[in-house]
């Protein structure tokens, strides 16, 4: 019975001229969504890599120069583009793509896109999660709020219930015939979309995160698709159905995230430039727990002296200075530590409220999901800054421990040469695990969950009032 | 037309529930959404404050050092008299981009383009690129401002009272009522298009006024209200356009539901889709070179420049003959600064107004592109109203690059002569002071939206009107 129904709506639907015109928008964006998306991937990657390949190489060809001279040198860290960031760019137009990793210095990335932009691109980048997040709920509404409504108009609606067809059949027909038609557009377009995934370089790496893309993407069809079938079966008319249903849509997709993205920054605002600065510059001077630094340097010098019994820097065995640059590094670490975690925990604070208003919003709770698959979220730059300044870290240290062993107290001349340099490994970027990125998305994925159970159970509820109104 | 219709039209309006909701909802967005903006004006507002001071604190705690020493000097002169370290390692000069008077309507650019450097002597790559902090998700969603609100929601607020125009009338019988009382169909359509035409003029205004007040802005002065009656033009015609594009789509005499979907897609084409399609057309036909390469490249000849620090350094004194043989004045150290830094601007500048070149050239194409969808038109025309367009913060910084010449001079003269600071001298650094562009640039370009909306209105209604004189009555 379900089959006969859906096959009724599936011939309607293809039939209807209005919807063939907002399929095929939708496919044309699709394609020229991806279409640019995937050239603009391959441009970025091969830039990246190389970008990486000529600072490794500018670093091992750097020429002798003390340790010290070499760290503040540094190198830049170039942040490498995942496969499935031209299905969905999230924020990478508003992150910036390199960091700059130098002794005494935790950078932020620099060169965000969007400074090179212009206005228009405010209004949303064509990308294809951005297509499926706003049109595909459109286009399911278009499609299926006559449903119901449509048929009670035309007065059709008592003939159909008066055949031995079950509420929750009739339902889930509908949706099937509603759903098939959707495919035939989409689709084609996924299995071009997954073969683009595979033939990428590391495109098997994310085929999982892929898979599980198109099931989220699935559930936010669906979840538009039982919500608007049940406005139809409780509508009075099919252009109540239509407004309540495009009226919806509008406020949860494109008003909700702007009000999210205001509160979260009037809530919890994030320091300026200028005052965070300030507050590393000042616990650097004044130091942590109430330890200057230069405190804690005597000392250092204190305690190496009498472990190598002796009275002056000149007669140790190692360079006291490296301990120096390295206790410096350490010190720096933490008030560098202190100062980011606080602005993380404010970032994460804002995330909050984010997913706070996701349970309004289907599409944010969508979109959270698919930037955090497509490696192109927030949590994924951060994962990449931080391993970056992981990666300095131990660089400078590097450094810092080749001038106490290697080099002679007071001796500023010392040079190193490209034997040291090719002691450092090249930065390579470690993705994180889709595990990760599940468990970072539990809030994201109840919340879809929950609004795909309410909009089945809605519908059902209206169907089963269907037949007692009529009746 | 007929007055009694209009008088009727207008009645009946007056009492429709369903304008006085979508009234009360559009009021309570724009007081929410001009909150908001004044709330990202205070913000800014509080940081220039904050700049300010910092800056102040910064140039008298140097100035009474040399003062100090002035007074007793005793020993050697401190190391912040000389004009080396104050310029290229201690001070730096806010330049400051002041708020417009409407900044609070529209957010536009602002919260991706910098709205202060900080100047040095060094050369200006160093310190154009420096960014704000912000969650990157905030930005991605973009702010719930006034202009949002104009862009977005007045055009499906506009559908949903305009789509069934003529449709309900024809389903309800009423239009076959109304003609057979001899009225015509042309003089029904005038009267109810007028009664509708001034109800939306009516709310525009009272939601502009609100908004006017809520952000705070000065109602005394005459650049505010210029402004408002810009603001207003282009927020009405844009109004008007979505009516004109309802009744124009009702000519077609369909039914109310075809219609609503009709105006639905249309929406979506002219607010999201066009303005997508627009985006990648700039950046395909005009792209930002890239920052990846520029940063490889600087970082390539900063490294050159150090290794043949003494090449750098005699390219410098080529440039500078006023320094050869009197050298000894001159403080070498920071000689050796100003030819590296000189060698990385010699390679870093024509990258850098390669970027301007193509931003340039990307705002026009911008420019010409808008004319396909009026969202385009009248975001661009609200952003250039509020000064938080693109074009503001390129004239911005190109302000603050010529700027960046003086203050930057002011310091190479004294340390090419060897002069050091004076405390007086602390007094004669340059500041910036930011030319605002004239209410002529200003109308000149809202002229062209203008000029888009005004013709888009005429095509529709124009186009609707003889559509009419087809349309069957019964």
């Amino acid at each position: 019975m379900i089959l006969t129904v859906a096959r009724k709506v599936f011939t309607e639907v293809m039939r209807d001229g209005r919807i063939k015109w907002s399929a095929a928008i939708f496919a044309v964006m699709l394609l020229v969504a991806m279409a640019t998306a995937a050239q603009r991937y391959v441009d970025i990657s091969v830039e990246r890599d190389s970008a990486q390949e000529v600072v490794n190489e500018q670093w091992r060809a750097q020429g002798e120069k003390n340790p010290h001279a070499a760290a503040h040198y540094g190198v830049y860290a170039f942040k490498p583009v995942t496969p499935l960031s031209f299905f969905d760019t999230g924020i990478t137009s508003y992150t910036g793509v390199s960091v700059w990793l130098e002794a005494h210095n935790q950078n932020d990335a620099e060169g965000e896109p969007a400074r090179d932009a212009t206005a228009i691109a405010r209004f949303g980048e064509l990308t294809a999660a951005f297509t499926l997040q706003m049109l595909l709920p459109l286009l399911i509404i278009l499609l299926a709020f006559p449903a119901f409504a449509g048929e009670r108009e035309n007065g059709t609606l008592r003939q159909v219930l008066s055949m031995q067809v079950a509420p929750h059949q009739l339902l889930f027909g509908m949706a099937l015939g509603a759903a098939g038609a959707v495919a035939v557009f989409i689709i084609p377009i996924l299995i071009v979309g997954l073969l683009a995934l595979i033939v990428s370089p590391v495109g098997l790496v994310f085929l999982g995160h892929g898979a599980i893309m198109i099931a989220v993407y699935l559930i936010y069809g669906l979840i538009f698709l039982f919500l608007t079938l049940a406005v139809s079966a409780t509508a009075r008319t099919a252009k109540a159905a239509l407004v309540a249903m495009v009226g919806f849509w509008a406020v949860s997709s494109f008003v909700f995230p702007r009000a999210a993205a205001d509160l979260a920054r009037l809530v919890y605002p994030t320091p300026t430039a200028v005052a965070f600065q300030q507050g590393i510059a000042g616990d650097m001077e004044m130091g942590l727990d109430g330890v200057s630094p230069d405190a804690a340097i005597r000392d250092l010098t204190e305690r190496t002296l009498s472990l190598y019994r002796a009275t002056t820097v000149a007669q140790l065995p190692i360079n006291i200075q490296g301990m120096i640059f390295d206790l410096q590094e350490e010190f720096g670490a933490k008030v560098f530590d202190k100062h980011y975690s606080q602005l993380y925990s404010t970032l994460d604070a804002q995330r909050g409220i984010h997913e706070m208003f996701s349970v309004l919003s289907p599409r944010m709770a969508v979109q959270m999901a698919s930037m955090e698959l497509a490696g192109t979220s927030l949590d994924h730059h951060l994962f990449f800054t931080r391993q970056a300044e992981g990666y300095r870290r131990s660089l400078i240290k590097k450094m810092n421990n080749a001038i106490t062993f290697n080099s002679e107290a007071g001796q500023a001349n010392y040079r190193a040469g490209s034997e040291l340099w090719g002691q450092v490994e090249p930065f390579k970027y470690e993705y994180p695990t889709l595990m990760s990125s599940l468990t970072r998305l539990g809030p994201s994925f109840m919340i879809m969950f929950l609004w795909l159970g309410v909009s089945i159970v809605t519908g059902l509820l209206a169907v089963r009032k269907l037949k007692v109104m009529v009746g | 037309m007929s007055k009694s219709v209009f008088a009727q039209e207008w009645v009946l309006l007056r009492h429709n529930p369903t304008w006085w909701a979508i009234f009360v909802l559009l009021l309570v967005l724009t007081i929410v959404a001009a909150f908001n903006g004044t709330a990202r004006y205070n913000q800014v507002a509080d940081v220039v404050e904050s700049l300010n001071t910092d800056e102040l604190a910064t140039q008298s705690a140097l100035q009474d050092t040399v003062a100090r020493h002035e007074m007793n000097p005793v020993g050697d002169p401190p190391a912040v008299t000389s004009a080396g370290t104050v310029g290229l390692s201690l001070l730096g000069h806010y330049a400051i981009l002041p708020l417009d008077p409407l900044a609070a309507l529209a957010v536009g650019q602002s919260d991706v383009q910098p709205t202060y450097y900080r100047v040095t002597a060094h050369p200006s790559h160093t310190f154009l690129n420096a960014t704000e902090i912000q969650n990157p998700m905030n930005v991605m969603y973009g702010s719930f401002d006034v202009a949002f609100v104009i862009v977005f929601l007045i055009p499906i607020f506009i559908i949903a009272l305009t789509f069934d125009l003529m449709s309900k009338e024809k389903e309800r019988g009423v239009l076959g009522l109304v003609i057979a009382h001899g009225v015509s169909l042309k003089g029904f359509i005038v009267a109810k298009c007028l009664a509708r035409a001034l109800l939306i003029l009516l709310i525009l205004l009272v939601l502009g006024i609100v908004a006017l007040v809520l952000t705070g802005a000065e109602l005394g002065s005459a650049a505010v209200w210029m402004r408002f009656g810009l603001w207003f033009s282009v927020v009405a015609l844009y109004a008007f356009f979505w009516f004109a594009l309802a009744l124009f789509v009702n000519a077609w005499n369909q039914p109310s539901v075809t219609n609503g979907v009709v105006l639905a897609n249309l929406w979506l084409v002219f607010v999201v889709v066009l303005p997508a399609f627009a985006n990648i057309v700039a950046t395909t036909l005009y792209p930002a070179p890239s920052r990846v390469k520029l940063t490889t490249e600087m970082r390539e000849a900063a490294e050159l420049a150090e290794q043949r620090a003494a090449e750098a350094r005699e390219a410098y004194y080529f440039d500078h003959p006023e320094l050869s043989g009197d050298s000894a004045v001159a403080d070498a150290f920071f000689i050796q600064v100003l030819a590296t830094d000189a060698a990385v601007e010699r390679v870093a500048s024509p990258l850098m107004q390669e970027f301007d070149v193509q931003a340039a050239s990307r705002q026009r194409v911008v420019e010409l592109i808008q004319f396909t969808s009026p969202a385009i038109m009248v975001q661009n025309a609200l952003n250039l109203i509020s000064g938080t367009g693109s074009e503001h913060f390129q004239d911005f910084t190109a302000q603050v690059m010529k700027f960046h010449g003086r203050w930057r001079g002011f310091f190479t003269d004294r340390i090419l002569r060897g002069e050091p600071m004076t405390a007086l001298s602390f007094d004669e650094i340059p500041q910036y002071s930011h030319e605002s562009r004239g209410a002529g640039i200003l109308a000149a370009g809202v002229l062209g939206p203008m000029v888009g909306l005004a013709l888009f209105v005429i095509v529709m209604a124009g186009s609707a009107i003889r559509r009419y004189s087809r349309y069957p009555v019964v």
